[in-house]
């Protein structure tokens, strides 16, 4: 099994589970958890002490929308108290010049993370409501202008999945970002209530991994993904070729061993308790400023048992069984196993190339 | 580096160990990192304020086997490397 670290490097942290928007495929409600109270301050700096004293690089804070925590800057000053860096989460709605300049004078400030789902309002509110992209622009240009590292993230859905050469060109030539990336609305939080208005069909699905092909060859370098229909369509020609011409196992694959989170992050709902992930809010693994967070790292059995995963051959499931890909698969994201399957240590049916196949997907032509 | 020059790290650095005792040091103001082997992470323990780099090399001469000859040159060069980096600075005057 591969080694985890002896504390986590990263610690991504909800402080607040209020939010100014209810999007309608928001992965963090009606999960377990996203209805609790936030903790005051105080647990959160004697917690950053205790990540001091753990060596942990870097804190993300997400929510809810962070920015709705009036003492945001004290908790910030806090991270940087405690010789860390920190990137935050937000719909961008809330920044200000002032804002921005306080984060940005701390000197620590790894990212500032924002959701762009369209190239104009009717787009991108149709999900997330009315307004938000005139903000999230506006919190845009606010970053630019404070001279903050900005990263966007694209979620394709049903309905943006048409606008995607629209929304390259707005934020890689009209605000000249470097880069952006993206995903897909998955099957979590207040997506499961609404999967068949949101999520991408096997149709829609090809024609995003065309798209975004298309697109990174225009943009090279510039489009990047670590999930849904771009990541998905880079690995699964690579998949398919591999078949074809029966090429060796790639490396880690035939294994569940699609994420390796576990071995170096850890996450901390908003309501104190530590979890593997911020998509796996189900396994509960202690308490901040209770449990010792070291302790917990190295001997919790929830996050050994997903530590585990890495060792269980896709073989050995019903699921995988007569299926060509093996060698070149890794079994796809955990808590997307659960939230489908109900079940971590299982691959997901979500990203899962036969599956795709079967259902009548058409894997992207390559030019 | 002189064999009396003393030398501290920058209180933001941090000594982050990962597995079989390597370590890395993190400059939180830049996000630099540099590797260290456990030899260099018993060095920077013992860079307290008080000992300097003859005494650092004594230390390892006590707690260790098979300390090369020419030790004090190698924890100085390694001294001067975390100066230049910023994640250490020299507190003797001259001291180099």
């Amino acid at each position: 099994m591969m080694r985890a670290c002896r504390t986590p490097r990263n610690v991504e942290i909800c402080i607040t589970n209020q939010c100014n928007l209810r999007c309608t495929y928001c992965s963090h409600f009606s999960s377990e958890g996203s209805g609790s109270d936030d903790l005051p301050t105080g647990e959160w700096l004697a917690f950053f002490e205790e990540l001091n004293r753990c060596s942990v690089l870097e804190v993300v804070l997400g929510g809810g929308e962070p920015l709705l925590r009036g003492d945001l800057m004290e908790l910030v000053n806090g991270i940087v108290t405690n010789r860390m860096r920190f990137r935050i989460q937000t719909n961008g709605l809330l920044l200000t010049l002032e804002l921005a300049a306080s984060l940005r004078s701390t000197g620590r400030c790894h990212q500032v993370q924002l959701s762009i789902d369209g190239s104009c309002p009717e787009v991108h509110d149709h999900f997330r409501g009315d307004g938000s992209f005139e903000g999230v622009i506006t919190g845009l240009r606010i970053l630019q202008k404070s001279r903050l590292p900005i990263s966007v993230r694209v979620t394709v859905h049903k309905r943006n999945v048409d606008d995607l050469e629209r929304i390259a060109t707005l934020l890689l030539e009209g605000f000249g970002l470097p880069a952006f990336s993206t995903n897909s609305a998955s099957y979590m939080g207040l997506c499961r209530q609404n999967a068949d208005e949101v999520q991408l069909g096997v149709e829609e699905h090809s024609r995003a991994m065309e798209a975004l092909l298309r697109l990174g060859d225009r943009y090279p370098g510039r489009i990047l993904a670590n999930a849904g229909p771009l990541s998905n369509a880079r690995h699964w020609l690579d998949m398919e070729r591999a078949r074809k011409e029966g090429l060796d196992p790639f490396p880690d694959c035939g294994y569940l061993r699609s994420c390796g989170g576990v071995f170096s992050k850890i996450t901390v709902r908003a309501d104190g308790v530590i979890v593997p992930c911020v998509q796996m809010t189900h396994i509960e693994l202690g308490r901040i400023n209770r449990s010792d967070l070291r302790v917990l790292w190295q001997e919790h059995p929830g996050i050994l048992s997903l530590r585990r995963r890495w060792d269980v051959p896709l073989g050995s499931f019903e699921f995988c069984r007569g299926c060509p890909y093996i060698p070149y698969c890794r079994g796809n994201c955990p808590a997307l196993a659960y939230t489908i399957l109900g079940v971590e240590n299982h691959p997901s049916p979500d990203a899962c190339l036969r599956r795709f196949l079967d259902s009548g997907g058409k894997l992207p032509r390559v030019s | 580096m002189r064999s009396e020059a003393l030398v501290l790290p920058m209180p933001r650095i941090v000594l982050r160990e990962e597995t079989d005792d390597w370590a890395i040091l993190f400059d939180p103001d830049t996000a630099a990192t540099f590797g260290v082997n456990p030899m260099g992470v018993l060095v920077f323990r013992l860079l307290d304020g008080s000992r300097t780099v003859r005494d650092i090399v004594a230390e390892i001469r006590e707690r260790c086997t098979d300390v090369p000859s020419d030790a004090e040159r190698i924890v100085g060069d390694f001294l001067e490397e975390l100066v230049t980096r910023g994640m250490a600075e020299l507190r003797t005057p001259g001291g180099r």
